[in-house]
């Protein structure tokens, strides 16, 4: 297993192990992920790719080995630990019954949000929702309740950003608006990935991660990925057999 | 990196208790989605005791049975309406949104908590009326008013707090629906027993009513504490499980 060994890491995985039960879904996970990285993982579905970003996002714990985000440990740290970290799902994580105003300024409060009111506008503007900020959010189109996703985990400058298939249902104007956004916090922020889409994950990281049956088959570096070899490595994962 | 506590700073726990209650309070209003089903299914509960009680003579004193009844209309009411508070949290991944800020999980409990507590307290107040006036007219209870609202009291927030822990195990297991069905009444048991000996004493009166009365409901608020602790200390085991 290889990865950067620089000092400030962003992610710092040391053998973990998730079971439900008998089965594991994560079985001696290690990986280092220096600060400012963007890393993109893949692999076929079972894989366990939900699982390392529930593990990392402090929504489920371990159940063996060492995890660390932003330097701080998903369990011992973990109310510490949210603050720094945001994610950006295929679920869109807000309440219909709320406008999508009355949703950022929910969320402004449970992160102590400074100036919410003159956050929550900025953000609506960058998304392009500023016209809709009253609207309840059970109108919105899957494209718009993407990008009132994209702000809601912006909203309090988190360190580490975390997609699951962001792209995920995105109209291509969704997913411009959404590679317009990484792009202007793409220095500030260490990205964590979760994608079948291997273009796009391999355009986007600094470093690629394969994830199969629950272990840890290719961490590189980007610069260390040879584009057909890694393509024909996920296509085995996948069970298409090497192309 | 940068700074995330320039943005953000580490807010109260009191503030996000505030937050995550007023958000259940404005959406209930907005969808009325648990009051007209907990109060509708409270009054067609009275409907069925109509039914029972039809053949029951004009000798038969309700006031004998009246806080069973009432009891059990609120306990199946409650677990309709608490199977309901929860899974609006499920709903496009919110409940994960919420297990994802930087707040304590109690906190999340207590507010939720709470929050059905007000919901089943307001079905209660439209409940009560209803009932003394469809089967107790002419038959006045015999301890003071307060003595019913107390009692409803202790044993209502046994209901919310179990009841919302429940929920919460329900939302996240597969077929969960069934556990708050299969889990509420065995667990409710003691506390629900302690309020219907409450609120009986209140009705009915008799030789040392008011003492029967304290340690009914002192028995209650006893098995409400205890409760809650334990659902204190597990309820960040249930949503980080």
């Amino acid at each position: 297993m290889t990865g950067d060994s620089s000092p400030a890491l962003a992610v710092d995985v040391e053998g973990l192990v998730r079971a439900f039960g008998a089965r594991k879904a994560l079985d001696g996970v290690s990986l280092r992920l220096p600060a400012g990285a963007f890393l993109s993982i893949f692999g076929p579905n079972g894989a366990g790719k939900t699982t390392l970003l529930r593990v990392l996002t402090t929504l489920t714990n371990p159940s063996k080995g060492s995890v660390k985000v932003a330097g701080l440990d998903v369990v011992a740290d973990a109310v510490e630990l949210r603050e720094k970290i945001g994610l950006i799902s295929h679920n869109p994580l807000l309440y219909p019954d709320l406008s999508a105003e009355e949703n950022l300024l929910f969320f402004s409060e449970m992160y102590g949000v400074e100036e919410p009111a003159t956050r929550v506008r900025e953000l609506l503007a960058a998304v392009e929702l500023d016209h809709r900020r009253f609207d309840l959010v059970r109108t919105f189109s899957r494209g718009m309740l993407q990008r009132l996703s994209i702000a809601r985990a912006l909203l309090h400058r988190p360190e580490v950003l975390f997609l699951d298939e962001p792209y995920s249902g995105l109209d291509p104007h969704a997913a411009d608006i959404l590679d317009s956004l990484v792009a202007q916090v793409r220095e500030q922020h260490t990205f964590v990935m979760v994608s079948h889409d291997l273009a796009k994950g391999l355009e986007l990281c600094t470093h690629a991660l394969i994830l199969a049956k629950g272990r840890v088959v290719f961490f590189e570096p980007r610069e260390n990925v040879d584009e057909t070899a890694f393509a024909a490595l996920y296509r085995s994962t996948v069970g298409l057999g090497v192309a | 990196m940068p700074d995330a506590a320039a943005a953000a700073r580490r807010v109260s726990s009191w503030r996000q208790f505030k937050a995550i209650l007023r958000k259940d309070i404005v959406m209930e209003l907005r969808t009325k989605e648990m009051l007209t089903s907990m109060s509708l299914y409270a009054l067609l509960t009275l409907v069925v005791y109509q039914i029972a009680l039809s053949q029951s003579g004009s000798g038969f004193d309700i006031r004998l049975i009246a806080a069973g009844l009432v009891w059990l209309a609120f306990v199946f009411t409650s677990m309709l309406g608490l199977n309901r508070s929860l899974v609006h949290e499920k709903d496009q991944g919110c409940l994960e949104a919420l297990l994802l800020s930087p707040v304590d999980r109690p906190v999340i409990f207590f507010a939720k908590s709470i929050g059905n507590l007000i919901f089943l307290l307001i079905v209660e107040i439209i409940t009560v009326p209803i009932f003394a006036v469809a089967f107790m007219s002419g038959r006045p209870i015999a301890g003071p008013f307060w003595m019913i609202v107390l009692s409803g009291l202790v044993g209502s927030i046994g209901i919310a707090g179990v009841g919302t822990f429940l929920a919460t195990m329900a939302v996240n297991a597969r077929g969960g629906s069934f556990i708050l069905s299969v889990l509420f009444i065995p667990l409710m048991y003691p506390a629900l027993l302690a309020a219907v000996a409450g609120t009986s004493a209140a009705v009915l009166g008799g030789p040392g009513y008011v003492d029967m009365f304290w340690r009914s409901v002192g028995m209650g608020a006893g098995i409400d504490a205890i409760m809650l602790l334990a659902v204190y200390g597990l309820y960040e085991f249930i949503v980080s499980a």
